[in-house]
């Protein structure tokens, strides 16, 4: 519990101790904050090795009363899918404080701060297990992430900034009238307690099939809706490209490694988790937008002319996947999701880090600029040509196992019943193949014509750090995903039980029992027996 | 033809109206007021009919004086700016003090 | 006709004793009154004066905890209700009083300071009187003791021009507002023969009354409180008085005249036109067929609205707050709407909320408008740097007024949009919900210019003196705190609904 804790609350300390920096001490003021980030990465790895993969339920788990009259608490706690996405939070962060050295210029202890404040929101939206903080970090990410492409954006950077704010928040806005509702529905129709609301996750959770069809349908949609801007998901996607675009390059990466599964994560977490029945019903509907999403995403890349913009659009196109398998609502589809949220970030990043090392050398990202590269960059082009080909799913490599497990996940469908949903996402791999192929080969390849390529140097020492941890988990994942698809298996399974008995009646794989997750049925305060389970 | 309840309250009524058509219509500051003050005294009107004729308690004769104080007060007030307008602009046009704007 | 009562006597002692805050504050007025005019001299004198005087009835007011009481032959009344909205009006004067210490613009313009606190003193009278009066003309009377006060101090600094327009433009239009309530209190009487509230729901239970003139004059006196609140289609004067006048007055008139506003609108809805015996915590029943929730959910939402989508165009950032203070208005009377108790302490929570943030955004403005002597929003870029600390405080305030988490403004919003939805009144909330999104637009703006734009050249740093800064942390920390930690005044706001009064 203590290391959950410390992976919490160690970068809201950080960001609040770099407001007494002197700002002209800016050698300090990084170090501090890669210390910072860095002790963070350590303490979600004790978080990783003590977690226990065969509980199903929610580990860690910590609980005080905060607002008494809304029942709302600070409850925190994770399963093997938020383990996974926290410790991609953690893993990314170092890596985003380490690559701002050369792509932030001004205010940089302000910058700083932003990017730790970010990393306690975005921590904080995958541990709550309460519908109150969820609202609040997930909120409190807009501020931050406002001023990183407001402030330290590019030429676009107002525009950019204020359409992302706004398509946020008129998501999430009508997510927190569901979430309103849905409390006070629970609390006062279901659990007739005493406050007549209930902001507590976990008997949501228990309590939500009961909840009847056509009020699900229209709390699903106010969910679906503030997740799919946030994912985005095809119509929703319009922010995104400008928002990768104008941000700095360590705003992007988090953007696209982070920020994005959030929404996906949402999906599972509460959609699938709390309106059952209704995303049966919807699943075909999200399916296709997700399925649109996968080609539309892959057209628009290949025709796109700066780097940064493909990558942003290939993104689109890679969360289409994410959402497909989510709503395969299947065991291997609902795993493939997980996998592909964690490799995107790595990957999708990567590139993003890329990107973001040739245009500080040449201050442009137009395609037709360069030519050649592979000639004066050599290790650069190892480095580039890894992320892009995670990044098209090459066997091997990690954009691989989650894509093959969701196609499989959505081709297994009980919930789907169409194999065109396969059919056509299959065709966004190859798409994704033309385009990225086609990308690194006018840019990597060829001659060198343009004289302001002929001196650009290869990738520093310093990037050089960046990049090979992400490389080193890119080929973990590809080579063996199995250390963290186990993390999340029996979570998963326990999610895909409990679809099943809503639809079939009878649970798909049997589970080991753990009393803690009996014990968190009861609305309790204080839990008679230590929650924490350390193995 | 005997003088009711309803008379006084119909002279009440027009008195209204015709305050409200003056603050409405008229540009003059101090014409507004007077159209002002005409809204107020309908009021009192009302208050002393209801007072005299509805069998109803002192009340309304109270009431009918306070609204008079507080009419003196409003209007010693409101002449007092409309003075420091004629100071600042050189007019008293209502319309005309436009330095704001949507 | 006019008998004294064995026990009147009394009875008086007792009302003297319940009527100790407002005493103080007679006593202060005309203690500034006097000092003013003895020590001419001096700038500050009156200000400290009127300070302790409010410290002063603060503590008396908190000795009036839990009473609940008539005074005066019922024309006022003491209840915890009344006792949340007077600690509001008072807190909010506070502040301004505080505030007025570090403008510029009022003791540049004008020859002497003495008289605005003074005229702040009765304002602040008139509000109390109108947050606890139960009696029509005392209604008419705390009106209008507010509003001459207020009329007086939108023009104070009166050699600019703006500003004696914006006085003008108030007391014509303030004063054929109360001209219209007045008509309709005198309909009313003259339905119900009693200007008591408590008699007139009484006497409305138990006759059948003629709906046509009932349904006129209930509208005529609402026009009246709609003034006071800046509801739509009352608002007319709002944007241009905000503006013109100094920052300090549309500071108080937007936060303290406003709680008073909707003190008096409260009060009269739920003491003339609820049947008591109908009425549990949970709904409240008008009596006769009047839908008063109808008409003032469409109040609600053609105020949110239409203040929201004008301010996207505001390029002064006081006229803007003005704006936004309009649409504040509208989530305001969203409570009002619930018609019960959860949504009176939900409007009772977000009035506090709004107090703090809306001061600390005047406050900000002011400041600014020292240093720059601007208010226009094209002069506010850059300031993220020359004033960082302002730039941060400014950005606390706005975002806590859009409502967005972890401020004290979020926390308010959604009290209110969870008695809405409470009430079943899905479609309202979501109105409220997409009008928060606009509002983000145009707060957004403010933030915008002071960060993203005008950076380059860097402006000279502005320096603050130290105790305007103290003053800004103390309304820009109980924002945040506030909006994480809000239980106390939360279960203040209910604890005063709770024993309302009659």
């Amino acid at each position: 519990m203590s290391a959950l804790f410390i992976t919490l609350f160690l970068p809201l300390f950080g960001s609040l101790l770099l407001l007494f920096f002197n700002r002209r001490n800016t050698e300090l003021i990084e170090k501090t904050t890669l210390g910072i980030s860095l002790l963070t990465f350590i303490a979600s790895l004790f978080l990783f090795l003590s977690f226990d993969p065969a509980n199903p339920g929610f580990q860690f788990l910590y609980e005080a009363t905060w607002i008494e009259s809304m029942d709302a608490g600070f409850r925190i706690g994770i399963d093997g899918m938020s383990l996974l996405l926290i410790m991609l939070t953690t893993f990314l962060t170092p890596i985003v404080i380490l690559s701002s050295k050369n792509a932030i210029t001004k205010s940089r202890k302000e910058f700083y701060v932003m990017i730790l404040l970010l990393q306690f929101g975005m921590t904080g939206v995958f541990l709550s297990l309460d519908l109150f903080l969820f609202y609040i970090f997930w909120e409190l990410i807009l501020i931050p992430m406002y001023f990183i492409i407001g402030i330290w954006g590019g030429k676009n950077k107002i525009y950019a900034a204020i359409k992302f704010f706004i398509y946020t928040v008129v998501g999430s806005l009508l997510m927190l009238v569901a979430l309103v509702w849905l409390g006070h529905y629970c609390g006062t129709e279901l659990l007739h307690n005493q406050q007549g609301f209930t902001s507590n996750y976990l008997i949501i959770r228990d309590l939500a099939a009961s909840i009847p069809l056509e009020y699900q349908k229209w709390m699903f949609l106010a969910f679906a809706l503030s997740f799919c801007i946030k994912v985005p998901l095809f119509p929703f996607h319009t922010w995104l490209p400008d928002a990768h675009t104008e941000a700095p390059t360590p705003g992007s990466v988090i953007l696209a490694g982070v920020l994005l599964k959030m929404g996906t994560y949402g999906l599972i977490r509460f959609n699938l988790e709390l309106f059952p029945q209704a995303s049966m019903e919807y699943a075909s509907l999200i399916s296709w937008l997700a399925v649109t999403g996968i080609i539309y995403g892959a057209l628009v890349a290949m025709v796109q002319t700066d780097v940064k913009r493909l990558v942003a659009y290939s993104s689109v196109s890679h969360l289409g996947f994410v959402v497909l398998g989510i709503f395969s609502m299947t065991a291997e589809g609902i795993q493939g999701a997980i996998i592909q949220m964690v490799s995107h970030g790595l990957s999708t990043g990567m590139l993003f880090l890329c990107v973001g090392m040739i245009y500080e050398r040449r201050h442009t990202r137009d395609i037709d600029q360069f030519g050649g590269l592979a000639k004066v960059m050599p290790l650069f082009t190892v480095f580039f040509g890894i992320a892009m080909l995670a990044s098209v799913g090459l066997p091997g490599l990690n954009g691989f196992v989650g894509e093959f497990l969701t196609l499989l996940g959505a081709f297994n469908s009980p919930f789907l019943n169409s194999h065109a949903y396969t059919i056509v996402a299959a065709t966004g791999v190859i798409f994704a193949a033309v385009y990225l192929l086609w990308m690194f080969q006018r840019v990597m390849f060829g001659a060198n014509e343009n004289p302001a390529n002929h001196n650009l140097s290869d990738v520093t020492k310093r990037e050089t750090w960046m990049l090979v941890p992400i490389v080193v988990f890119i080929v973990w994942i590809g080579i063996y995903p199995n250390t963290f698809l186990k993390v999340s298996e029996n979570s998963t399974r326990a999610l895909v039980n409990k679809l099943h008995v809503i639809k079939f009646g009878t649970p798909k794989f049997t589970l080991p029992v753990y009393k803690d997750d009996q014990l968190l049925q009861d609305d309790l305060i204080k839990p008679t027996e230590p929650i924490e389970t350390v193995r | 033809m005997n003088i009711g309840l309803e008379h006084y309250l119909i002279v009440g009524a027009i008195l209204f109206s015709l305050g409200l058509f003056a603050v409405v219509t008229r540009k003059n500051a101090i014409l507004v007021l007077m159209g002002l003050e005409l809204i107020l005294n309908s009021a009192n009107i009302n208050f002393i009919a209801f007072a005299k004729y509805g069998g109803m308690n002192i009340e309304g004769h109270v009431a009918a004086i306070f609204v008079i104080i507080l009419a003196a007060a409003e209007a010693a007030v409101a002449l007092a700016i409309v003075l420091n307008i004629y100071r600042n602009f050189k007019h008293v046009n209502v319309d005309e003090v436009a330095k704001l704007k949507d | 006709m006019f008998s004294v009562e064995a026990n009147f006597l009394d009875q008086l002692k007792d009302s003297i004793g319940l009527f100790l805050p407002e005493t103080v504050l007679i006593a202060t007025f005309l203690l500034s009154l006097i000092l003013d005019l003895i020590f001419r001299k001096s700038r500050t004198l009156t200000g400290i004066v009127t300070a302790i005087g409010f410290v002063v009835a603060g503590i008396c007011l908190i000795g009036q905890t839990g009473e609940t009481a008539f005074i005066f032959s019922r024309m006022l009344v003491v209840d915890p209700f009344a006792l949340f909205f007077k600690f509001v009006i008072l807190l909010s004067g506070l502040i301004v009083v505080l505030m007025s210490f570090f403008s510029k613009e009022l003791y540049e313009t004008t020859e002497g300071v003495g008289e605005y606190f003074t005229l702040i003193t009765g304002m602040t009278i008139g509000m109390f009187l109108l947050a606890s009066a139960s009696n029509l003309i005392m209604i008419y009377l705390a009106i209008e003791t507010m509003s001459i006060s207020s009329y007086i101090l939108a023009g104070y600094t009166k050699e600019i021009r703006r500003a004696s327009e914006a006085s003008l433009k108030y007391v014509i239009f303030g004063a054929v507002s109360s001209g219209i309530m007045i008509y309709g209190m005198s309909i009313l009487f003259g339905l119900t023969g009693t200007l008591n509230l408590f008699d007139i729901n009484t006497f409305l239970l138990s006759n059948e009354v003629n709906m046509v003139p009932l349904m006129l004059s209930g509208l005529m006196i609402l026009a009246g409180f709609a003034y006071k609140i800046s509801a739509v289609p009352f608002h007319f004067w709002t944007p241009d008085v905000y503006e013109g006048a100094p920052v300090t007055i549309s500071a108080l008139l937007s936060v303290a005249s406003k709680a008073a506003g909707f003190a008096v609108l409260i009060r009269f809805l739920k003491s003339a036109f609820i049947d008591p015996t109908l009425s549990s915590d949970v709904a409240w029943n008008t009596i006769s067929s009047i839908d008063w929730q109808y008409i003032i959910a469409i109040l609600a939402v053609v105020t949110m609205t239409v203040g929201n989508l004008v301010a996207v165009w505001q390029t002064n950032v006081k006229r803007l707050l003005a704006y936004s203070s309009i649409a504040h208005a509208g989530y305001l009377l969203m409570g009002v709407v619930v018609m019960n108790e959860i949504g009176i302490a939900a409007i009772l929570l977000y009035f506090f909320a709004y107090m703090i943030m809306n001061l600390g955004a005047f406050y900000v403005v002011m400041l600014i408008a020292n240093k720059t002597g601007s208010e226009e929003l094209d002069d506010y870029q850059g300031l993220g740097h020359s004033a960082p600390v302002l730039g941060v405080c400014m950005t606390i305030f706005l975002i806590s007024l859009t409502g967005l988490p972890p401020t004290f403004g979020f926390i308010g919003k959604l009290y209110i949009f969870s008695a809405v939805l409470d009430s079943g009144l899905i479609w309202l909330a979501v109105v409220g919900v997409l009008n928060s999104v606009v509002s983000l637009y145009y707060y957004a703006k403010v933030f915008r210019n002071m960060y993203f734009r005008g950076m380059d050249p860097p402006k000279e740093p502005m320096t603050f003196s130290y105790g305007s800064m103290i003053l800004l942390f103390l309304l820009a920390i109980p924002t945040v705190l506030f909006g994480v930690y809000f239980t106390p005044i939360l279960a203040w706001a209910k604890s005063s609904v709770e024993i309302f009064f009659g």
